[in-house]
């Protein structure tokens, strides 16, 4: 398949450290997430991608193009490292110059399409100043800037919203969207699970060099039997509610919320419950919302991976 | 910010050629180099003795300015020794030149962890260590080989073809020389640089390999009563090099090919070194 990037049983060995492990993924076009603990193997899967590692086993192929083949893959693929890594002395504008120099684009056109990327990421009025000189927010902007300058259709970006003030990060994350629309794949690593969540299409979910879940944050919930799903019902009524549900089958248990303001229940068969709950007398009870408590990445996350290492 | 809704419009235009992508490493590392005064300092140095050794040659062959002087004609004689010593005192400054230009080419690429940001271009690792021992070599045969060769040519336009036709062998034992030195120390101080990733104390480094190098090898002679502890003095090799290549008479104790073999081993070493560390990524253990 020509139009994803391919896993085949992949793994990666450091000499005896496990980078990771048999992995077998196939990313679509849009926003996709790594998310993980740290070492969990999310760099060693974007250097996998990127081929600045090579696989001890398998194979990688991104939109057709195998990872041995700079010359080709580094034309549709933009990477912004995790690491503040400038050379001295230099401002951003000609960091991006340089590095487009180094892609063989030739001067003018690298003149060019370096101040796009620089407009693209608000950076223009600091284009002149030193890099050593910029802030972290600035630092972290003018590195993804180098990764998109050259327009590829698969940006890898390790950790791109860090040190970015909120502002700063609704800002990168109307780019990826805005870049996923326009048909790019967007891989991002994260810690920060609520925004992992707001802006992904799917995720990959890692754990010790292992893929323990990909896809869509709610397909993956629903496959995780053995922790019930959790639904939040906000109404005027909790008690006579929660008394009224027990009616169901496939209700499992039912707390009222701490604002006493709506009843937190567990249930075997989410689906069912919903078509259950149509059919409930509820006695004029009324019901404000009914909204999913634990299909959001972190709860996948503490689900399948625990939550030592979950960040939020 | 401006996002611009655009469809996926990567660049389609034709690329630099592969082969010269190396010289942007060259032109950003030789420009940061010349930043330093001292190092600006030191290449103006390195020019003195080639400008002594330009007016030596005008002397040489101004037999009437020497009798002005009273002196014989043949007090200085362009040959084959006039630019040996040339040699050896532009292969101790292109050391020193080496010493401290050297080290901060790699080390701080890989203190910085910045060699993912290469690397992910259609850029090699080959291509990388090319261009940055390009700075080197470029700036070495500045100061050896090239005023090498332009006072042979203007020795010979003085003294005519004949002496031209029989002393052309000169111009190669220069630059074949010159090449061997530059590529040792160039070898030498990048992967030293490398590894310690220190600017400063792989420039140390670099000097005590030289001179630590010498005193090992004459400790090790000394005491075990042989002469093959001179292969760890790499001075003393080139020594033997380019007295062989200027037809000089000598009693070194090694031989040539010896010499040149045991170069070209440190040579390989100091890539092996360097190829191991210059990667995208390295795992500390």
């Amino acid at each position: 398949m020509n139009d994803r990037i391919i896993f085949e049983d992949v793994s990666k060995f450091y000499g005896e450290i496990l980078g990771v492990n048999r992995v077998n993924l196939s990313i679509p076009p849009g926003i996709t997430s790594l998310v993980g603990p740290n070492g969990s193997g999310k760099t060693t899967l974007m250097n996998l991608m990127t081929g600045l590692v090579k696989p001890s086993r398998g194979r990688i192929q991104v939109l057709g193009i195998k990872t041995d083949d700079p010359e080709r893959l580094f034309k549709i693929v933009g990477y912004s490292t995790q690491f503040d890594a400038f050379p001295r002395g230099l401002t951003g504008f000609q960091f991006i110059y340089s590095y487009l120099s180094l892609s063989g684009i030739p001067t003018q056109e690298a003149e060019r399409t370096a101040w796009e990327a620089i407009q693209r990421v608000n950076l223009v009025d600091a284009a002149s100043r030193k890099i050593g000189a910029y802030s972290k927010g600035m630092r972290q902007r003018i590195r993804l800037a180098q990764a998109l300058a050259h327009n590829p259709k698969v940006m890898v970006l390790d950790e791109p919203l860090n040190g970015l003030d909120p502002l700063a990060r609704a800002e990168m994350i109307a780019l990826f969207r805005a870049s996923a629309a326009a048909g790019s794949y967007v891989i991002i690593s994260s810690h920060i699970l609520h925004e992992v969540d707001v802006i992904s299409d799917q995720v990959i979910l890692l754990s010790n060099g292992y893929v323990v879940a990909e896809g869509q944050i709610q397909t993956v919930r629903n496959e995780i039997q053995e922790h019930p799903t959790q639904i939040l019902i906000r109404c005027d009524r909790p008690r006579e509610l929660a008394a009224k549900l027990f009616e169901s089958e496939y209700m499992i248990e039912a707390s009222i919320h701490k604002d006493d303001r709506g009843v937190l229940l567990k249930t075997k068969d989410a689906d069912r419950f919903y078509l259950a709950l149509n059919q409930l007398a509820l006695n004029g009870i009324q019901i404000e919302s009914i909204a999913p408590a634990d299909d959001d990445v972190l709860s996948v996350y503490e689900y399948l991976i625990g939550n030592e290492e979950v960040v939020r | 910010m401006a996002v611009y809704r655009r469809s996926y419009r990567p660049y389609s235009g034709t690329l630099t050629k592969e082969w010269s992508r190396f010289l942007v490493l060259f032109r950003y590392s030789r420009r940061n180099l010349f930043r330093s005064r001292f190092l600006t300092g030191l290449f103006v140095l390195c020019f003195f003795y080639p400008i002594a050794c330009l007016v030596m040659i005008y002397l040489a062959n101004s037999a009437s300015f020497l009798a002005k002087l009273g002196l014989p004609p043949e007090f200085i004689t362009i040959d084959n020794s006039f630019f040996f010593h040339l040699m050896s005192v532009q292969g101790v400054l292109a050391f020193l030149m080496t010493a401290f230009a050297g080290p901060g080419l790699i080390s701080p690429d890989l203190a910085n962890g910045a060699l993912p940001l290469y690397f992910c271009r259609p850029f090699s690792r080959a291509e990388y260590v090319l261009g940055k021992s390009s700075v080197l070599g470029i700036l070495l045969s500045e100061i050896t080989w090239v005023p090498g060769v332009i006072l042979f040519i203007i020795q010979a336009s003085f003294a005519g073809t004949g002496w031209a036709r029989n002393n052309l062998w000169i111009v190669g034992s220069l630059i074949l020389g010159s090449l061997i030195w530059i590529a040792i120390l160039s070898m030498l101080a990048m992967a030293l640089s490398a590894w310690v990733k220190w600017r400063i104390v792989a420039g140390a480094l670099l000097l005590a390999v030289m001179f630590f190098g010498a005193g090992f090898a004459q400790a090790v002679n000394a005491v075990l009563r042989i002469d093959a502890g001179h292969f760890f003095d790499i001075g003393y090799l080139m020594a033997v090099v380019w007295t062989s290549l200027f037809q000089k008479e000598n009693d070194l104790a090694i031989s040539a090919g010896q010499a040149w073999i045991a170069i070209l081993l440190y040579c390989s070493v100091c890539l092996w070194l360097l190829m191991r560390k210059v990667r995208a990524y390295e795992v500390v253990r």
